[in-house]
């Protein structure tokens, strides 16, 4: 019996999870593409990364995407140029120069070299949805990180910072260990990061 | 707690202790249907006698002649090829590691090298490459602290691209781990004193990082009453077998409980401050773990106020008001510190400035902290920490405990809820 033969058909709220995660995963994405450009913090916790060097996000399973399943209703291209080949991810790659930049979300002919791989849409849901805060996650294993695991601590610490710039402070208080203190960064920091960042992540 | 949202345990190494353990190897090897074990060692434990009272143990039933002794203090990948590379000549079956954290980490390379082929453990990097079932390896630990007869990494060092590997696997796990007090006899007491020091750790931050479970809970309060209560009686007596087959179990119970649980920021700054200064494990986790429970306190309290009962007893437990217990255990732990460094005289550092090396030299110099503080950011036990921990709160924290000073409350960065486990 070939198990693929019998997709699991999903109900709609999964279908709700899903858009959020990925709006969320591209978000983030854009996010730290334009702090790593505009924040020393952030900078500098990427610089720890090494160069020409690849960073996945992505919720398991990799090829499972469910509307794979509603694919011959579809216009032809969607299927043909692989759109909906991979599920939900996306890539961050930092080029020989040490530049950050968001390489959307279709991992074909890109060797990865981090993968964060969440287990589930619920657990992806649960930590994107602020539920759960990335320490927590991780500790419920909620992901797993495949290669090297000190590159995933990097890449945990600039999601905690873009967190905190992204989100209300009632919000990203779930997010994060700890809210930065006033000393730690400053109410302009946070809002001036803020405001261009989701202006930068959304336009270009 | 009632019990976390989630968690995860796994220990399966089958554990023999006692005064006479050693001599039922040979029947337990017997029953893994191995019978030429290769032994792996260093230069210390044989010349300390200890391979010889192994094979005293099980002479007659089993012959000990294959032997690699070269494993030195920081082992690498060049070491594991090599030991895999003896096991294969000699037609070997199984392994027995004799020795603390470096001898046994890299008996569980070597054996990942010698099960599954190749030539080198480079073939194996990267993660979960270890995925069947490996040969038989038995565990005799010398010292009672590191706890790796329990863990599921080995640590092997690359020197040539200066890295640390990791290789994590439910299969690197050993199959026995045998504790029996005739192996920690001859160590010195300043040795005693750190690596007993260093389960203690284990257990505590098993018991207060994030990761903690019921299981995991159970050996640490456990591991922890027996330090307390034997580590100042065999420093006294270091002829107190009784005293040392305890301790030998407590590192034991210890490594389960981390193992499936994490540690946190003492081992962050112990494992950078090891690398950078080459301080040995045991030390700096005496030195940080009272600023360890310090800095989280006021995260997680209550949990820490806990460890008080296995650590100093019911009576003083009972005397002691709810909202006190933390500050009683951390200043019970600087009582255990300054009574081991008496004990041994003065060979039991209590702060980082008190480190000294052969000659006499400073080994940790207040100009290396801001180096430690940044660097800490690389290492794993960082995610575990209840409390967050930044350079800047590394630094706070190396600055006290180079000093000696208790952890200045005041100035540690607060801004979390009480943790949730
Ligand atoms: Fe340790």
């Amino acid at each position: 019996m070939n198990i693929n033969k019998y997709p699991q058909i999903r109900p709609g709220k999964k279908l709700f999870k899903r858009v959020y995660v990925a709006i969320m995963l591209w978000t983030v994405g854009k996010a730290i593409q334009v702090a790593a450009k505009v924040d020393k913090e952030v900078k500098e916790e990427l610089a720890r990364l090494p160069n020409n060097f690849t960073l996945r996000m992505m919720v398991a399973p990799e090829k499972a995407f469910p509307l794979f399943f509603y694919a011959k209703t579809l216009p032809a291209f969607v299927v043909d140029k692989g759109l909906l080949f991979y599920g939900i991810q996306m890539l961050l790659h930092k080029d020989k120069e040490g530049k950050i930049k968001y390489l959307g979300a279709d991992p074909k002919g890109k060797k990865v070299d981090l993968n964060i791989v969440f287990k589930n849409i619920e657990a992806a849901w649960l930590v994107l949805s602020f539920q759960e805060s990335t320490a927590t996650a991780y500790m419920h294993d909620r992901f797993v990180v495949e290669g090297d695991l000190v590159h995933s601590l990097t890449f945990v610490r600039v999601l905690d910072i873009v967190e905190v710039f992204l989100l209300p402070k009632i919000i990203a208080k779930l997010a994060v260990k700890r809210y930065p203190k006033w000393s730690e960064m400053s109410p302009l920091r946070k809002f001036v990061k803020r405001v261009v960042i989701y202006i930068r992540a959304y336009t270009f | 707690m009632l019990l976390p949202g989630f968690y995860d345990f796994c220990c399966r190494v089958r554990i023999v202790s006692g005064q006479n353990a050693l001599e039922k190897i040979p029947a337990m090897l017997k029953k893994m249907k191995a019978h030429t074990p290769l032994i792996v060692t260093d230069k210390g434990v044989v010349g300390a006698g200890l391979v010889d009272v192994v094979r005293a143990a099980v002479a007659g039933e089993l012959k000990l002649s294959n032997v690699y002794d070269n494993v030195p203090v920081d082992s690498d990948y060049k070491i594991v090829d090599e030991a895999a590379k003896i096991y294969r000549q000699k037609n070997c079956d199984s392994i027995i590691a004799i020795g603390g954290g470096s001898v046994i980490d890299t008996a569980k390379g070597a054996n990942i090298v010698a099960s599954l082929g190749g030539d080198t453990l480079l073939d194996y990097e990267g993660f979960s490459a270890v995925k069947r079932k490996l040969n038989p390896l038995v565990v005799i630990p010398t010292t009672a602290g590191t706890g790796s007869e329990m863990t599921l990494v080995a640590v092997i060092a690359d020197p040539d691209r200066k890295i640390k590997m990791l290789f994590v696997s439910y299969f690197v796990l050993p199959d026995l781990a045998v504790l029996d007090p005739r192996m920690t006899k001859t160590l010195p007491d300043f040795l005693t004193a750190s690596t007993a020091m260093d389960a203690m750790t284990h257990a505590c931050e098993a018991y207060y990082c994030l990761e903690k479970n019921p299981l995991s809970d159970s050996f640490a309060l456990r591991a922890i009453r027996i330090v307390s209560e034997n580590l100042l009686k065999v420093i006294k007596n270091p002829a107190d077998m009784e005293g040392r087959l305890a301790l030998a179990n407590a590192s034991t119970m210890a490594g389960a409980s981390f193992s499936n649980s994490m540690v946190g920021l003492v081992h962050n700054l112990g494992h950078t401050i090891g690398a950078i200064c080459h301080v040995p494990h045991g030390t700096a986790m005496s030195i940080l773990l009272p600023y360890g429970l310090e800095y989280n306190m006021h995260r997680c309290g209550e949990v820490i106020g806990e460890i008080l009962l296995p650590l100093a007893g019911s009576e003083v437990y009972a005397k002691t008001k709810k909202e006190e217990r933390p500050g009683k255990v951390v200043e019970f732990i600087r009582k255990m510190n300054n009574y081991l460094h008496e004990a041994t005289g003065g060979r039991h550092p209590r702060y980082l400035k008190e480190i000294v090396d052969k000659n006499g030299a400073q080994v940790v110099t207040e100009s290396l902290l801001p180096a430690i503080a940044e660097a800490t950011m690389q290492d794993g036990a960082r995610m575990a920490n209840p409390e967050e921990f930044l350079p800047p709160d590394a630094m706070l924290v190396l600055e006290h405990a180079w000093e000696g000073k208790p952890l200045d409350l005041g100035k540690v960065n607060k801004g979390g809820k009480k943790i949730k486990y």
